[in-house]
């Protein structure tokens, strides 16, 4: 019974800081970039973890046994990989007895998980008042954060978040309707400020400092949509030094609301069964033992990781003696380090044996807000990490006439807008529907058969497909509301430290293509995420611009000639896209065909490689897609056109290991498109610094991304989307499946599941870098989040040594052990 | 004869799902490829059967099959300009949404036991407005709503959908009921069942008897189609049945919600002789029209929005049917129907449009003499048009109040360019966009009327008390519309916040109905067996068909 009327607000304060610690954030479909779920346990070991989140959140942190059982019987792992993984585990050696206990029932520990005071109403007359609580707070907080959908905002009101709420829970009248008599009174009676109102709440249901943790975990996760986006909101003001506790104040409405039932709620085995729950709770965690069943999987989780971990090693130690080339190519592509690029790059190697490809992440080292035409405001095209150094506005080279273009643009969007009103107003909708509806029977069968896009790419409106094609950015400085473009200084900085990280200072050749990537889908709310998450959940195609306008521009290149970075004057940047939907990789020419080192033989020998890559790459892509027969690559365009598609891609489904190599390393190994490579010549990188950017930077990231795989796929109901035949797009920024319940986090089911089994087998990721494992102790020494990721088991660590063999696997607390 | 041969091509639409139905639920877990030729053809033959259909009706007059049964009671197809209509507009839904189907479903382990309850459903929809006696719409009536019913509990696991389910179960029932009731009624009173003879009597007769067992049967037919369209307040279930794949949404709300509308216009000869059935009908479709529409405004979620949308449109028509309008309401369902399963099915756009928004966009200025200018135009666009036309509004008052009701659409639309930073360009544009719908309106109102002219009563000056109360919905929908343009004052206030607050809730008409049917409780449901039943695992385990085939190949 900590909470008193005399703890400080102080402690209050930290109490729900460190209650929601465990809530990861969760961004707007507009970019909807990939997050580790997990980020706020990365100090637990892995199985403490989801021992902490299966009893605290009910949720799985493996797959059923069943799919490892599956997976044994064909073979992706084995007995050995198994005895391997229970050496570490609580368990018995005895390999046998293991699996006999795998077929057992379950044990009686399995159903114990922490009760909140709404979980144990909803045992005592089978009333799910959980679920009415979760409806409710949804449904308020969607009004309450909603960008776009409703014309009529009737939730933003009051100060703060908390306010807000306990103002509409004063007046509506939904709770006390459904049978919770005196709802609205007793919210309005508690005080105004959230810090205040939690210190009743956390009194009247007389908690124990014990359970704290894992009780406030319990209560948030059953709204862990909209808690991560209000977590989101304090994440954002976090990254630029500001204080924000939306997510404190948001648990404060979670409070209240149990509160308000033990308040209100008249059944007199209640008070009796919540005591008995607590007690129940704190008994279990006294233990302080993993969850047997849970237990049982972690062992065959761990094995399967073995598993993966001899194969990739394998297959690298295995190959043929590897050429390291000293000589330039003729042509250099670089790419993001995003899974989907390593079949195409090892397509387009194969095809033009006088190409080499550079894996590097997609925003090109240019962290740009990025300004589309017309537009009001930019987005950060950047990882979500950082913070946006410069930005840069799209335009039209002059002789589009840009005036008239904008012009056209603004009307456009102008128009739809009036449109939108007369079709969606209260009464004129009817007066739009009477004459104008019949004038979707054209438009709805046009769509059903692909032949139009059911909205207009929001990047054309209003622009002419000549426009669209010439689109080119900014570096021009400019002060008009706010400072764009970026001056030459920091050109050079970004340009050198950009082609540094790259490990391409020398060897250039004569064109080098900087490929950003995205995707092309229609009717998909999930789409942001299919793009580059390295560009913040955007197309790479503005950094890829910015970088290519930057190494192209003259000042630039004499600068760095002084830095000891000579690219020849015959060499041209050029930037492209790479549509991971289609494998189209398209180069924007346009600024450039006037460009000294323009040489059009050689573009059009890129040209017909990409051609060429782009249709074996869809060949090899097109089993996992279930496009068997028939014209292939008609089947994979048409899909990315197809509102009813579900699937237009895999998106980064199967990611499972990092290279940070050399391209040789990999250049004759078939990936199968599912690992992440960045080029690294740990030669070249004087003091470490590469190196260390690419730990803290890339390596970060990847495990963001292989971790919202693994969650997604180990337990969809909680940290994926569900499934996208009911999604639901709510507020313009995320979607609710069905009628109510909470906004959904991670990935739609079908995403990683195919129907007949799952395009991600939940494997955490294999980071192998070459590397000298001391410098690289000494880089982990340095950043305690990396350290915890490694020794907490969430991500693992390999080395290559001078030979180019997997040799040495991080262990534990720097230590490093021989394979 | 020859006509009457003609009646069963329509009928091969239905039949066409019916097999394919059979077909689909026969194979065991089949996937995609098998469907991908099989969905799609049934479909579109019935839609070729359809507008054949469509296109002799021009030609040949009304006409009905031979009778399969007794006394008028039985099954016979009836085909006239309103059924083929209706028939031609669900087999292109029928079409595009077993289309949309294939890839949308692909993957789920009962996909094929979707596509049968969607086929099905599309049958019993297109049997339903076949129908040429009250016998077989009885019976498809009932079974649109069963096949409603399978289709929303296709995810038996899910609360929201049993809650859903239950409300509909109740509703559809009270529904049943009163059709079957004023059905009862007519056919003691006119001794058949056949609608051609009802119709036909009544025509001739000139003024039917008004007696009280009449006007008891058009009220319990006024019942019937307010219950069927989700009226205000038990709408609650539709805004729910986003619960189920979104292609039942675009079905339901395209295609069954009609249902209400089309039985008052099938109905259109007698509910046109009962002045209280008229307004009782004006009364609820024209307050749950503002209702809804209002509320449309409030919701955060695109798909429980367009569900409110229905509601209003669905309130709009049987309000058009009370004033005596039914070319008007079919204009109106139909323009409807492939408006809304086009938002629904494309209502994962939504984040595109989002994106849009970015660009730089002029704000509303909120100057009361330009919006009083852009009312102004509004109303010379349309009586411009209407000059064109040929049309004298004066001449017929319930035209005359629609009219009415496109203009506020059109100062709505008028008034957001108007009111903003004023540039011409703009101006024009929207005001070809207004000339387009005001034309647009009168000449398909004049096509509507001219194709229905034999199965609707002509269209007349109303019953006094119907003209006093379209006046009365009139200026509550000015009222309205007025608020709505200038500029949000309402919401700032205490009242209107609350108002705001309550509004979104939907004034607790669908939590007062969750509360009596008990959806907090999972298992328990008195009036049928509908209780939540536990999540099956991801088909994870096990070889796919595919690895199967591989090993048969390899045994052998």
């Amino acid at each position: 019974m900590i909470i008193t009327s005399n703890t400080t607000r102080a402690a209050i304060s930290e109490i729900l800081r460190k209650g929601s610690r465990f809530i990861a954030p969760l961004w707007s479909l507009e970019n909807f970039v990939a997050v580790n779920v997990y980020m706020g346990m990365a100090d637990m070991p892995f199985d403490k973890a989801m021992d902490f989140l299966y009893k605290s959140a009910k949720t799985e942190g493996t797959l059923p046994v069943s799919f490892y059982l599956n997976a044994l019987q064909k073979g992706q792992f084995t007995p050995e990989d198994i005895s391997q993984a229970l050496k570490e585990s609580s368990f018995d050696r005895d390999l046998d007895k293991f699996l006999m206990t795998l077929y057992e029932d379950t044990t009686p520990d399995d159903n114990l998980r922490i009760s909140t005071f709404a979980d144990v109403a909803n045992e005592i007359n089978g009333k799910k008042w959980s679920r009415f609580m979760v409806d409710r707070i949804s449904f308020w907080a969607a009004a309450y954060f909603d960008e776009k959908q409703a014309t009529w905002d009737t939730a933003r009101q009051g100060n703060s978040l908390y306010q807000a709420w306990k103002r509409e829970a004063s007046v509506d009248f939904g709770t006390e309707v459904m049978g919770l008599r005196g709802f609205r009174k007793y919210v309005a009676s508690l005080p105004d400020d959230y810090l205040d109102a939690a210190k009743v709440a956390l009194n009247h249901l007389e908690l124990s400092e014990d359970m704290l943790d894992y009780y406030l975990n319990a209560l948030l996760m059953k709204l862990n949509g909209w808690a991560g986006f209000a977590a989101r909101i304090d994440w954002d003001a976090g990254l630029h030094g500001q204080k924000s506790h939306q997510l404190p104040e948001f648990l404060t409405i979670l409070l209240v609301w149990e509160s308000a039932l033990k308040q209100l709620l008249r059944h007199k085995e209640l008070t009796p069964s919540w005591e008995f729950a607590k007690h129940e709770t704190l008994q279990m965690l006294s233990t302080g033992n993993i969850a047997r069943s849970l237990a049982k999987r972690l062992v065959l989780q761990q094995a399967f990781d073995n598993a993966q971990q001899r194969k990739i090693i394998a297959l690298i130690n295995e190959q043929g003696p590897v050429k390291l080339t000293k000589k330039a190519p003729q042509f250099q592509a670089v790419f993001c380090i995003d899974v989907r690029s390593e079949a195409y790059r090892r397509n387009l190697e194969t095809v033009n044996r006088d190409l080499a490809t550079v894996g590097f992440a997609g925003f090109f080292a240019f962290p740009i807000k990025y300004v589309q035409l017309g537009h009001e405001d930019g987005s950060n095209q950047c990882p979500v990490l950082l913070t946006t150094s410069h930005t840069v506005k799209e335009q039209l080279p002059n002789e589009t006439n840009p005036g008239s273009a904008l012009k056209r643009r603004f009307l456009q969007s102008h128009l739809s807008k009036a449109i939108k009103a007369f079709k969606q107003g209260a009464i004129s909708c009817f007066g739009f529907v009477s004459p104008l509806g019949i004038y979707f029977l054209p438009k709805l069968v046009s769509d059903a058969f692909g032949w139009t896009r059911p909205a207009p790419a929001p990047g054309q409106v209003g622009l002419h497909p000549k426009e669209i094609a010439q689109l080119d950015v900014s570096l021009e400085q400019h002060t008009h509301t706010e400072v764009t473009g970026i001056p030459l200084k920091d050109r050079i900085d970004m340009a050198a430290s950009a082609l540094k990280a790259m490990s391409l200072t020398g060897n250039f050749g004569r064109v080098v293509l900087i490929t950003g990537h995205g995707s092309s889908s229609a009717n998909n709310p999930h789409a942001s995420g299919l793009d580059c998450g390295a560009c913040g959940g955007h197309s790479g195609e503005a950094n890829a611009k910015v970088a290519a306008a930057v190494l192209n521009d003259a000042a630039v290149r004499e600068a760095l000639k002084q830095q000891g970075i000579d690219i020849p004057f015959n060499t041209l940047f050029l930037p492209a896209l790479h549509d991971t939907t289609t494998d189209e990789v398209k180069i924007f020419t346009s600024s450039y065909k006037k460009h000294p080192a323009w040489d059009q033989k050689s573009i059009n020998e890129l040209k017909y490689a990409l051609k060429m890559a782009s249709e074996m790459t869809r060949a090899e892509r097109a089993g996992r897609m279930g496009v068997k027969e028939g014209d292939i690559n008609q089947k994979i365009m048409d899909r990315s056109k197809d509102w009813s598609q579900v699937r237009p891609e895999w998106g980064l489904a199967g990611c499972s290991s990092f290279i940070v190599a050399p391209r040789e390393r990999t250049a004759q190994l078939n990936l199968e498109g599912k690992a992440f490579m960045h080029n690294y010549d740990w030669q070249k990188d004087k003091g470490f610094g590469v190196l260390e950017l690419i730990m803290t930077a890339p390596m970060v990231v990847s495990s963001w991304i292989n971790l919202q795989y693994y969650a997604s796929t180990v337990d969809n109901k909680v940290f994926g989307a569900g499934n996208k035949t009911l999604h639901n797009v709510v507020g313009g920024l995320g979607v609710q499946e069905g009628f109510a319940g909470d906004l959904r986090v991670g990935l739609p089911i079908q995403s990683v599941h195919d129907g007949s089994k799952y395009q991600h087998e939940p494997t955490r990721l294999n980071v192998i870098i070459e590397a000298p494992v001391d410098e690289m102790s000494i880089i982990l020494s340095k950043h305690e989040s990396v350290r915890h990721l490694l020794n907490n088991r969430w991500i693992y660590l390999f080395a290559i040594d001078q030979q180019g063999k997997v040799t040495y696997q991080y262990d534990k607390d720097l230590q490093w052990k021989v394979i | 004869m020859q006509n009457s041969v003609l009646t069963f091509v329509p009928l091969l639409a239905p039949l066409s799902m019916l097999l394919y139905t059979a077909w689909v639920l026969s194979g065991k877990g089949i996937r995609k490829q098998r469907f991908m030729i099989s969905g799609q053809l049934p479909a579109f033959f019935g839609f070729v059967m359809a507008l054949i259909g469509l296109i002799s009706i021009v030609k040949y007059a009304t006409a009905t099959s031979p009778l399969l049964g007794i006394d008028g009671l039985g099954f016979s197809i009836r085909m006239d300009m309103l059924s083929m209509i209706m028939l031609t507009m669900i087999a292109i839904l029928g079409l595009v949404i077993l289309r949309f189907s294939e890839n949308y479903l692909d993957g789920d382990p009962r996909q094929h036991i979707f596509f049968g309850r969607l086929a099905t459903t599309i049958a019993s929809v297109e049997l339903l407005v076949l129908s040429g006696n009250l016998f077989q719409i009885m019976v498809f009536w009932i079974i649109t709503s069963v096949c409603l019913h399978y289709l929303l509990v296709f995810y038996r696991h899910r609360p929201q959908a049993i809650a859903a389910a239950r409300k509909k179960f109740i509703v559809a029932r009270a529904g049943d009921i009163s059709l079957f009731a004023a059905f009862t009624i007519i056919y003691l009173q006119f001794g058949t069942g056949e609608l051609a003879v009802i119709f036909e009597f009544i025509q001739n007769s000139g003024n039917v008897a008004i007696n009280g067992a009449f006007t008891w049967a058009t009220g319990l037919l006024v019942i019937a189609a307010v219950l069927k369209s989700a009226q205000f307040p038990t709408h609650g279930w539709l805004i729910e049945v986003v619960e189920t794949p979104t292609p039942v949404s675009a079905l339901l709300h395209a295609g069954l919600l009609n249902a209400g509308p089309f039985l008052m216009v099938r109905m259109s000869y007698l509910l046109f002789e009962s002045v209280t059935a008229s307004m009782i009908l004006m009364v609820i479709g024209g307050l749950t029209a503002l209702f809804a529409s209002v509320v449309y405004l409030t919701q955060p979620s695109i798909k429980v929005s367009l569900g409110y949308s229905s509601i209003a449109h669905m309130g709009f028509s049987l309000m058009l049917c009370g004033l005596g309008v039914y070319s008007a309401a079919i204009l109106h369902i139909v323009g409807h129907s492939f408006y809304k399963a086009h938002s629904f099915l494309s209502s994962g756009s939504v984040i595109d449009l989002v994106k849009a928004k970015r660009i730089l966009q002029s704000k509303r200025k909120g100057n009361p003499l330009l919006i009083l200018l852009s009312i102004v135009v509004a109303l010379g666009i349309f009586y411009l048009s209407a000059s064109l036309w040929g049309l004298d509004l004066a001449e017929n008052f319930s035209l005359f109040i629609i009219s009415v009701i496109i203009i506020m659409g059109l100062a709505q639309l008028m008034t957001q360019t108007i009111d903003a930073k004023w540039n011409l360009l703009a101006v024009g544009q929207t005001a070809v966009i207004a000339a387009v719908a005001a034309l647009s309106f009168l000449c398909f109102e004049h096509f509507a009327q001219l194709l229905l002219q034999a199965e609707i009563p002509a269209v007349y000056n109303p019953h006094i008390n119907i003209a006093i109360l379209a006046s009365v919905l009139l200026a509550a929908y000015g009222f309205v519309v007025l608020i709505q343009l200038v500029s949000p004052w309402l919401r700032e206030t205490t009242v209107g916040y609350s108002l705001g607050v309550h509004l979104r809730n939907g004034f607790y008409a669908n939590v007062l109905f969750d509360r009596m049917i008990g959806s907090l409780k999972h298992d328990k449901f008195k009036w049928a067996n509908l209780t939540v039943k536990e999540e099956q695992e991801l088909p994870s385990v096990g070889p796919t068909e595919e690895e199967k085939e591989v090993e048969m190949m390899v045994n052998n």
